[in-house]
């Protein structure tokens, strides 16, 4: 009986990837705090044990899922059901670290900030496994706004500034992704992303504009540079939570979505060209204006967030490529970009009790060794060590670059590592190579061990650039089974 | 034991020695027991190869692949076997030297610094015995981390600031020129794999290896190759057994190693097609070895005279390296091996001397020889070799070097090399001269005993492997052959 209903989840698995942290919120919010994390902490591992499973049945032997549409419009090609995995631990991960923060938020608002993450998270799933572009803006829409609920639950002024900076930044980019979605509807004459790659295009340059504009409307909620306005002030003064899930989960899924479209946009051939133009020149910028950014930050949750913009840009540059070679190096790269934020903001959160100064990290070797590791780790990753997850993203794409004649995507790469040396040069040497100015206040209570998890995972997912014959092995299986895959 | 188990002791026997000096770090007795009992298990393994090679033997151990077709892979050449074996000799001085230095000095935290010392030396091992540029790149990059916290260890502002530049400059220099040189050589050849007559031979056209060249041998600031060479002098303030680490063992040995394996491995005959590149390059180095030779007579702070004096040895090897002859390689060889005794025998006497006299002024180390004459005696015979006097070390270097250069029909690059050494004598040997001839100070001593046993003996034994080299160079000509001369 039991194997037959595991059997139905396997079979189900997409859905129930979406389903479960949204059932998980709906039940958190009518519960007490503690029980409403426990609850919380249940729902996003049930989902990420089914989405990891489905990613290892599906992408190691690169087999595609059978029986995914149940009524709803879903589609688990490769990049969606590698990505939505990736997600799903992430929330989980996320979810269970939000126990050492519930204090932050007064006892009836603790329950709804976890609602909002699962919300979050399994609105960003929802995304990823939307079969056309309407279900993909509603899907969007629900983690977006989540997310500025999360941020504007914070009684702090920086804060609902920011909550409310994302909104208008929302509001634009829902305005574009609507404008994009009707111009493709022109020019397709579907909004079906399962037809793109074969269908014939009567309007091709109203569907490559259509396209464009819908990939612009996802990058700006990835923070994806030049069109990264709000992400200072949404990061600035963001709660501990609300900073993990914009982070670990909003930046990460919006840059899933584009990577996802773009699988399903470059096959085309009479727009194909277009998306991927668009794509190299958004990730070119973003890799330069997010480098220097991060060079020019003083807050360490802002400086977190300029480096996922130049992180961002080389999954686009890998992305832009339009080969099975470079949408591997993408998800690749995607992995990188989740491993360095989560170890990075992880450890600001849990260290340094998320506190937004550089100075913050003073001393913190001696006073947290685990989070001290986790910034380490990130800082190194985001250098692109040899060894690390950040090396091998960037690898990935040289060799699909130079193997396509796109030599100039080494240079963004070396801009990439070479602006990390310096801000993660700057973070290692606060951490350990600075004593501490006056008494700083650490936590004590039990709780705090509840971000041990997500610390432990990101200093170790950060060396999987030792071994990664079976991470290279999913992200081809990923590529290989995208849309349009030759 | 097999040479593969060889291989992995040297490579892991200094991490392992630098966990258990922090396991240690109390009673100092066993810290200290710790410490050189690791630098002895390298050496004696370090040593072992050597018999390998030198038997027509090889080894090689695969840790990961971390990338399709690129393994982090370590092999037993005779190159890396030679200045591995040297490194982890005196390393093993080093390492008594830096026991007695950190008791008689009272230093901070010693146990964190003598892992860090031993890490620095685990990564040297690694580049020494690098089969591909991946490793090489991989040893480079932990290598810089290792000697971060070996240039911060004071830990004031100063201090801080000099390791941001000796962090920024060489991870600038290694991501931004030199891994981009990798990425290219990677897109040219296929592999990353080093090999006897170079990987890039018949792979390269004019322009290429012209770029190439210049973005290796400028990526590899270990070298000192002006003008990346800023990080040596502002990382002299580290505490001296740290400046051994630096200047003699670790760091610019590595630069040097690093140039010779890019020469050799990499390039290979395809050197010839990289003339322009090439010229420039051997008068950039052989203008800046005079130049440092001539900084370092301006300087009256013992730490950044040595810093330069180094500074003017190891861009030798670069140049001998860059006359892309067997002569050429043989006497940057022979440059790495003779350079890396003599400096490390003037750091740890400049040590010793700080310890126990708390002087590190040039004009007060006047008569000081009088009142220490062992450890001044052993910087006199290594000033002689840094200067290139026969019949020590240096001496066989430079006249390779010369010969090397007269052979590539370079007569100016010989006449630089001759005014460097000429240099070099005006800024060593009077100071040599002055602490073994003037009057002894009445006020010697700050500690009544002198230098204890473990301040002086290295510096002496130090001095001994240069006379010692005189009696090696033929066999060391014959043993390095194969790296000039690739199986066919």
């Amino acid at each position: 009986m039991i194997a037959q209903y595991l059997a139905l989840a396997q079979l189900h698995a997409p859905l129930l990837t979406m389903l479960i942290p949204l059932c998980g919120a709906a039940l958190a919010i009518l519960l007490p705090s503690r029980a409403a994390w426990a609850v919380a902490a249940t729902a996003a591992l049930a989902a990420a044990l089914v989405a990891v499973d489905a990613a290892l049945r599906s992408l190691l032997p690169a087999e595609p899922l059978t029986a995914t549409i149940e009524g709803v419009m879903l589609y688990a090609d490769g990049i969606a059901i590698y990505t939505a995995a990736l997600l799903a631990v992430a929330l989980a991960l996320v979810v269970v670290g939000a126990g050492a923060f519930l204090r932050d938020f007064p006892a009836p608002i603790a329950s709804t900030a976890l609602a909002l993450s699962l919300c979050a998270g399994g609105g960003w799933i929802g995304a990823l496994f939307a079969r056309d572009l309407l279900g993909i803006f509603a899907a969007v829409e629900f983690a977006w706004l989540a997310t500025v609920g999360l941020l504007a639950l914070s009684a702090e002024r920086g804060a609902l500034n920011g909550a409310s900076r994302m909104f208008v930044a929302g509001g634009v980019s829902s305005a574009m992704f609507l404008l994009g979605l009707g111009l493709v509807h022109h020019g397709v004459g579907a909004t079906d992303l399962a037809v793109l790659p074969m269908t014939q295009i009567e309007a091709p340059r109203l569907a490559a504009a259509g396209i464009g504009l819908v990939l612009l409307s996802v990058a700006l909620k990835a923070g994806v540079a030049p069109l990264n306005f709000w992400i200072g002030a949404a990061y600035g003064r963001a709660s501990r939570l609300s900073v993990l899930v914009l982070g670990g989960i909003g930046a990460i899924g919006a840059l899933c979505v584009v990577v996802r479209l773009a699988s399903f946009a470059l096959p085309a051939p009479a727009i194909g060209e277009g998306v991927s133009i668009t794509l190299a020149m958004l990730g070119a910028s973003s890799v330069v204006i997010g480098s220097v950014q991060a060079v020019g930050a003083r807050n360490v949750l802002r400086l977190a967030a300029y480096a996922g913009s130049a992180q961002a840009g080389v999954a686009l540059l890998c992305a832009a490529l339009g080969s099975p070679a470079g949408f591997a190096a993408a998800v690749v790269q995607t992995l990188a970009m989740l491993v360095t934020t989560l170890a990075l903001l992880g450890g600001v959160a849990f260290g340094a009790g998320g506190a937004a100064k550089l100075e913050a990290l003073d001393g913190l070797g001696r006073r947290s060794p685990l989070a001290s590791a986790a910034i380490t780790a990130s800082a190194i990753s985001l250098m692109g060590a040899p060894l690390t997850i950040g090396f091998l993203g960037r690898w990935r794409l040289v060799e699909a670059g130079v193997g396509a004649g796109w030599w100039w995507a080494a240079g963004a790469v070396i801009v990439t590592s070479l602006a990390g040396v310096f801000y993660g040069g700057r973070l290692v040497e606060r951490v350990y190579f600075r004593r501490v100015s006056g008494a700083v206040q650490t936590a004590s209570e039990i709780w705090r061990f509840a971000g041990a998890p997500l610390l432990i995972a990101s200093v170790c997912a950060t060396v999987l650039g030792l071994a990664p014959d079976w991470l290279l092995r999913a992200a081809d299986g990923a590529a290989a089974l995208m849309a349009g895959a030759p | 034991m097999t040479a593969e188990l060889a291989l992995f002791i040297v490579l892991v026997a200094p991490v392992a020695q630098a966990l258990l000096v922090i396991a240690l770090a109390r009673p100092p007795g066993l810290r200290d027991v710790a410490h050189i009992a690791g630098a002895l298990t390298t050496a004696l393994a370090a040593l072992y190869l050597v018999g390998v090679v030198a038997d027509g033997g090889g080894a090689r151990i695969v840790l990961a692949r971390p990338l399709p077709q690129v393994d982090l892979a370590f092999v037993v050449e005779p190159l890396g076997a030679l200045m591995a074996a040297t490194l982890a000799l005196l390393g093993v001085l080093h390492a008594a030297h830096s026991a007695g230095v950190v008791r008689a000095t009272h230093e901070r935290s010693p146990a964190r610094l003598m892992a860090f010392m031993a890490l620095a030396a685990a990564a040297t091992m690694a580049i020494a015995f690098s089969a591909n540029l991946f490793t090489f790149f991989v040893a480079y990059q932990a290598l810089i981390l290792a000697v971060f916290p070996l240039v911060a260890h004071r830990g004031d502002e100063g201090a801080r600031k000099a390791a941001r530049d000796f962090l920024a400059t060489l991870l600038t220099a290694s991501v931004g020129l030199f891994l981009p040189a990798m990425v290219w050589t990677y897109a040219l050849a296929g592999a990353l794999e080093f090999q006897a007559g170079g990987m890039l031979a018949g792979r390269v056209d004019a322009v290429t290896a012209n770029i190439l060249l210049v973005l290796y041998v400028l990526g590899l600031a270990m070298a000192a190759t002006p003008p990346l060479h800023r990080w040596l002098a502002a990382s002299s303030s580290a505490p001296y057994p740290a400046l051994v680490s630096i200047q003699a063992l670790a760091v610019l040995p590595a630069g040097a190693i690093g140039v010779l394996k890019i020469g050799a491995f990499v390039f290979g005959p395809a050197l010839h097609e990289a003339q322009s590149a090439t010229r420039a390059l051997i008068v950039l180095v052989g203008v800046g070895m005079c130049a440092a030779a001539l900084i370092a007579l301006s300087r009256q702070d013992i730490r950044e005279r040595l810093a330069y004096s180094a500074m003017a040895q190891v861009l030798a090897v670069t140049m001998g390296t860059l006359l892309a002859l067997p002569a050429g390689l043989f006497a940057a060889a022979l440059q790495v091996v003779a350079f890396a005794c003599a400096s490390a025998t003037l750091m740890m006497a400049a040590g010793t001397t700080a310890a126990v006299t708390a002087r590190e002024k040039v004009a007060d180390y006047a008569g000081l020889g009088r009142v220490m004459p062992w450890t001044f005696a052993g910087f006199a015979i290594a000033s002689a070799s840094m200067i290139g006097l026969p019949p020590f070390a240096g001496a066989w270097a430079k006249l390779w070097l010369i010969t090397a250069s007269a052979g590539a029909g370079l007569i100016w690059a010989a006449a630089l090399a001759g005014i460097a050494a000429i240099l070099t004598f005006t800024h060593l040997g009077p100071l040599a001269a002055h602490a073994l001839a003037a009057r002894a100070p009445t006020d010697a001593f700050k500690r009544p005993d002198g230098a204890s046993i473990l301040l002086a003996a290295p510096v002496v034994l130090g001095a001994a492997a240069t006379l010692l080299l005189l009696l090696l160079a033929d066999p060391l000509a014959s043993f390095l052959s194969p790296i000039w001369t690739p199986a066919s």
